[in-house]
């Protein structure tokens, strides 16, 4: 049958179909052909650079390089700010597909609280480059590097990525006066214009506080940047180009670690500050606030929890800076005032007031008591004078002073000392107080200026409010016998001694007769070193504290003690049940302080404010604070020997402290 | 080229060198296509050793199945072709019964369900085995009858092969289901269907296509179509991958980049890349130049696959040899169109440079049989 079949076909006539069919076919296949070669040509001639182009966009990244923050050292060169290297747990979000499983995977694997993840997506938010990483958890252990590193090669947009960020040495000794650096917020990146913000491109901090806010511009350095090559799943593999970041410049304070730590430590369980300067310099040795907090948990981003027991201790207020936030600065004014009355003639060194105790405005028969007395056995200091009015801080005389001087006087005097004012050339953070005036009284409360209130001012209470920095101002220039000095923490950047450029040099106080310094300057070392003797009330009012407590006492120190009563503790508090209410209605304590005072041949070195929040007595609590501070400046940090130097053999020792004071 | 290349190359291989032509008889293997395949190997694993980082398992895995290729089409070449002939009814029957039994105890891999892993036997895919046996069988029908062939015997035809066609749908494995119909239609068209014939079926098809798209299409065959016409509507979805092959062919130039300086491949931009996307790669290292060559490689082993038909003494290896010719070029048509952007994606393999071992062994079951049809075919006139 198939036989058959055959025998009806027409074999050449098939063979020649099929052949014609077969080139057909291959005519088809050249066809085909030349068009997949003309889409070839057109790819890889004509669009070749096109495509090349989008090669490289696909592959090439430039990246910020972010400089090395500059470090701060203390005036022997001590760090007070480190940067230390940590490893971050970063994502690119723009590469991950669903948050949502990537955090709950990174959970199961690292320690990953709600507040990271709140922080993280608050991150997030802010207006970043697309495709760079947002650190999700910073510090990660060991172990959690390496559970991470077995599978990131399944986790598309993580990584691990070293950081240097800040460390802080001194901790809670130096919060307030270095500061602390933390995360840019949204906020603070919109207020940097378009080439600050380029320069941020890769900065993840800024500083908040402080120094390092202060000089931000100084530490942050100039970002660099880094041509990468990255593969499909972001990961770096080729560096290609890099410009080098420019590092922050170093800074060098005046701040002395040790004297930090020794005024810390003076003030014990006390809440207060103090602040010490180099009359001549104006160099702040040290500015402390206490109790101050960890600046360090702020630099990875602050758990809200312990933030929360930051803010909420309203009581210790660590958080609140009280080195640079205003007081009544109580009794530590009357040297001052006092020097104001002789520069005024209004007293001499002969002017006496028979003291009853308290003070009466003619015609008025409200009467102002004498406060130092007022625990006392009554009556007053009797036939007193300037100098006994400064040492035995009798407040009767400063009454009758104050109101014989006026207010404008006063004002106009005080402000040469900088009261009311901000000296300080690098704190600008800094509290100005009230130096009040008729003018002050009439803008802020509407009201007229009355005698009372200038009564009030003499012994600086009722408006007057001053920061413990501007009472060491203060008290600087009464021991550079009028020369102003504006305070200042720098002292060098990247070793180059800085000599900042003030525009407004602050005139000195020139004072009548020179003489009147020796004379204020004499009476404020009675405070100190007058002893007791026969003769009722006629001892210095911190002798007993400073000079009766340390018989070894080798120089001479001038100061003065205050004592301020309480104003203004809100009804919040005092409601409070878990607070020993009476404490906080306690006087605050203060004591300014310089020495040595009235040496022969060496000028006054250190000049301190002490503030002790409710200490109650200026001369017990605070004097010994300041003695403390001025021990640990003087004998141990300058080295000097009092005792070694004989008069008449003054120059080795002033040979020593000329080498002590440029180190 | 034109049809006298054809016919210029087939008459000088028909002036035989006694000797050694009767050698290569002998052994059954025809010198031609066993350069020009073991060439295409050569440039296959050098290019796989690029796209695959050099990873030796790969390679390793690739050669091996090259390697039984090269056996298999030995083994097949053995046999006289007209063997194959008489058992193609059996083998038809039988292949249509292993894929009926598929439906019901094969293994699904990446959607489909078309892997029978019998004990015993290495798993394999029984519609890859369809790819040669349905021309077998419609040129085993085709042949013994009148040419061009009437209307009832393409009704048969196309009964013949849409059923393994149809039953290669239902595993889901749509790719394989239109390359074993193209090799049966391939028959037909060679044996001399009318071209109004095969017009109408093209409008046919052409006016079918919208119903298709509306009704039957899936979602992602959708998209693929949506993403040919415009690859930016979803650049790092649907279109990405294409989109990046484009990148990695044009980045390429004339000259490429470099044997391993493909950044678009070694960076992981290409997805697939040692498969079906291979050619982006060799695109962007070796450049037009590069792809050039390949095609010319292709063209050669065409060519003599087109001779071997062109010069076959009887209809049924002429039908044959013309069709597996033909499915071979498809094969490299489509995915090299594909990846260029001149086809919407589909997922077939570049021939012997893709990575993947059945695929190729199915090839040189093929390429035995155009053996077997050249070297047979000579000894018996002879």
């Amino acid at each position: 049958m198939i036989r058959g079949k055959w025998q009806l076909k027409d074999h050449e006539a098939e063979r020649r179909l099929f052949n014609r069919r077969l080139t057909v076919a291959g005519v088809f296949v050249m066809l085909l052909f030349s068009a997949l070669v003309i889409k070839l040509v057109n790819l890889q001639v004509y669009q070749h650079e096109y495509f090349s182009a989008r090669s490289d966009g696909n592959r090439l990244h430039s990246q910020y390089v972010p400089p090395a923050r500059g470090l701060i050292f203390d005036s022997s060169g001590r760090l007070l700010a480190d940067n230390q290297p940590i490893f971050n747990l970063t994502v690119v979000r723009e590469q991950v597909e669903d948050m949502d499983a990537l955090l709950e995977t990174l959970a199961g694997m690292i320690s990953l609280t709600e507040d990271d993840i709140a922080q993280f997506e608050r991150r997030l938010q802010r207006n970043r480059v697309p495709y760079t990483s947002v650190p999700l958890r910073y510090v990660l252990s060991e172990e959690e590097k390496s559970r991470i590193a077995v599978i990131s090669h399944k986790l598309d947009g993580v990584a691990i990525e070293p950081q240097f960020v800040r460390q802080y040495p001194y901790a809670a000794l130096t919060a307030h006066s270095v500061g602390y650096v933390s995360e840019i917020n949204r906020e603070e990146l919109e207020s940097l214009d378009e080439a600050q913000r380029e320069n941020y491109g890769g900065t993840n901090h800024i500083g908040k506080t402080g120094i390092e806010r202060t000089y931000e511009d100084l530490l942050h350095g100039t970002v660099g940047y880094e041509l990468v090559e990255k593969n499909n799943r972001g990961q770096v593999t080729r560096r290609l180009d890099r410009t080098d970041p420019v590092a922050g410049k170093n800074l060098t304070l005046h701040l002395d670690g040790r004297l930090q730590e020794a005024a810390h430590a003076a003030l014990g369980e006390f809440r207060g500050a103090v602040v010490a300067i180099d009359p001549a310099t104006g160099g702040i040795l040290a500015m402390v606030s206490k109790p101050g907090f960890d600046p360090n948990l702020f630099v990875t981003g602050i758990s809200s929890s312990d933030y929360g027991r930051l803010v909420t201790d309203q009581i210790n207020t660590p958080l609140f800076d009280r080195s640079t936030n205003p007081y009544p600065p109580g009794s530590t004014v009357k040297p001052f005032i006092g020097l104001g009355g002789l520069h005024h003639e209004l007293v001499d060194y002969d002017y006496t007031i028979q003291d009853p105790g308290y003070f009466r405005l003619p015609g008025v028969s409200y009467r102002w008591g004498d406060y130092t007395l007022r625990t006392a056995i009554g009556g007053g200091h009797g036939v007193t004078d300037l100098q006994k009015a400064i040492y035995q801080s009798c407040d009767t005389f400063f009454y009758e002073l104050g109101h014989r001087m006026g207010i404008d006087t006063m004002h106009s005097f005080l402000s040469q000392f900088g009261f009311g004012d901000n000296f300080a050339l690098d704190v600008g953070y800094a509290r100005t107080g009230v130096l009040p005036s008729r003018d002050w009284k009439r803008a802020t409360r509407g009201e007229p200026w009355y005698p009372g209130d200038t009564i009030n001012s003499s012994i600086g209470q009722g408006y007057m409010w001053a920061t413990p920095l501007q009472l060491a101002t203060a008290t600087a220039i009464m021991a550079n016998k009028g020369k102003v000095v504006e305070p200042r923490l720098l002292k060098a950047i990247d070793g180059e001694p800085y000599e900042p450029l003030i525009e407004n040099p602050r005139p000195d106080v020139v004072i009548e007769d020179a003489d009147y310094w020796r004379y204020v300057q004499e009476s404020m070392t009675m405070v100190v070193h007058r002893p007791y003797s026969d003769t009722f009330r006629d001892y210095g009012t911190a002798f007993e504290a400073i000079a009766m407590a340390d018989r070894d006492m080798s120089y001479t120190m001038a100061g003065k003690s205050g004592t301020a009563q309480v104003v203004g503790i809100s009804q919040e508090i005092l409601s409070s049940e878990d607070i020993e209410v009476s404490d906080l209605n306690k006087d605050h304590a203060l004591f300014v302080s310089f020495a040595p005072a009235m040496h022969e041949s060496i000028e006054p070195q250190i000049a301190v404010a002490v503030f002790v929040e409710n200490g109650e007595h200026g001369s017990s609590v605070a004097g010994p604070i300041a003695k403390a501070v001025t021990d640990t400046y003087l004998l141990e940090i300058l080295g000097l020997d009092f005792a070694a130097m004989e008069p008449g053999d003054e120059a080795e020792p002033q040979d020593r402290l000329v080498s002590q004071i440029d180190e | 080229m034109n049809s006298q290349d054809f016919v210029r190359q087939s008459t000088g291989l028909q002036v035989p060198h006694r000797r050694l032509s009767s050698f290569w008889r002998t052994v059954h293997i025809d010198p031609p296509l066993l350069v020009g395949v073991m060439l295409l190997c050569a440039f296959g694993l050098f290019v796989l050793n690029s796209a695959s980082d050099g990873n030796p398992g790969d390679m390793r895995r690739q050669m091996t199945g090259m390697g039984m290729g090269l056996i298999v089409m030995i083994i097949v070449s053995q046999f006289n072709v007209h063997f194959y002939r008489s058992w193609a009814p059996t083998l038809y029957a039988g292949g249509l019964a292993v894929l009926v039994l598929v439906l019901f105890v094969g293994v699904e891999t990446n959607g489909a369900r078309s892997w029978l892993d019998l004990p015993g036997l290495p798993s394999f895919q029984p519609s890859e085995l369809m790819k040669f046996v349905v021309p077998l069988m419609v040129a085993w029908y085709l042949a013994s009858r009148p040419l061009p062939p009437r209307f009832k015997h393409l009704f048969w035809s196309a009964i013949m092969v849409l059923v393994p066609a149809g039953l290669i749908v239902i595993q889901n494995d749509t790719g394989t289901a239109i390359m074993v119909a193209m090799s049966g239609i391939f028959v037909v068209l060679l044996a001399g269907i009318r071209w109004s014939i095969v017009l109408s079926g093209l409008f046919a098809l052409l006016l079918a296509s919208p119903a298709w798209y509306i009704f039957l299409a899936q979602e992602h065959q959708k998209n693929r179509i949506l993403t040919f016409f415009d690859p930016y509507r979803d650049p790092t979805g649907a279109g990405y991958n294409i989109i990046q092959s484009q990148i990695a062919i044009g980045s390429g130039g004339i000259y490429g980049k470099g044997y391993g300086n493909g950044a678009q491949s070694h960076l992981d931009f290409i997805p697939e890349s040692n498969t079906d996307f291979i050619l982006a790669v060799l695109a962007e290292e070796f450049g037009l130049l590069g792809v050039l060559f390949l095609i010319a490689l292709y063209l050669f082993v065409l060519i003599r696959g087109f001779s071997i038909a062109w010069s076959s003494r009887d209809m049924f290896s002429r039908l044959l040899a013309g069709s597996i010719t033909l499915t071979f070029f498809f094969y490299v048509f489509v995915n090299m169109a594909m990846v260029s952007g001149l086809l919407p994606v589909i997922g077939l393999p570049l021939p012997l440079i893709s990575r993947g071992g059945t695929a190729v062994v199915t090839l040189f079951i093929g390429f035995g049989l155009l053996m077997s049809i050249q070297t047979h075919a000579r000894s018996r006139v002879v």
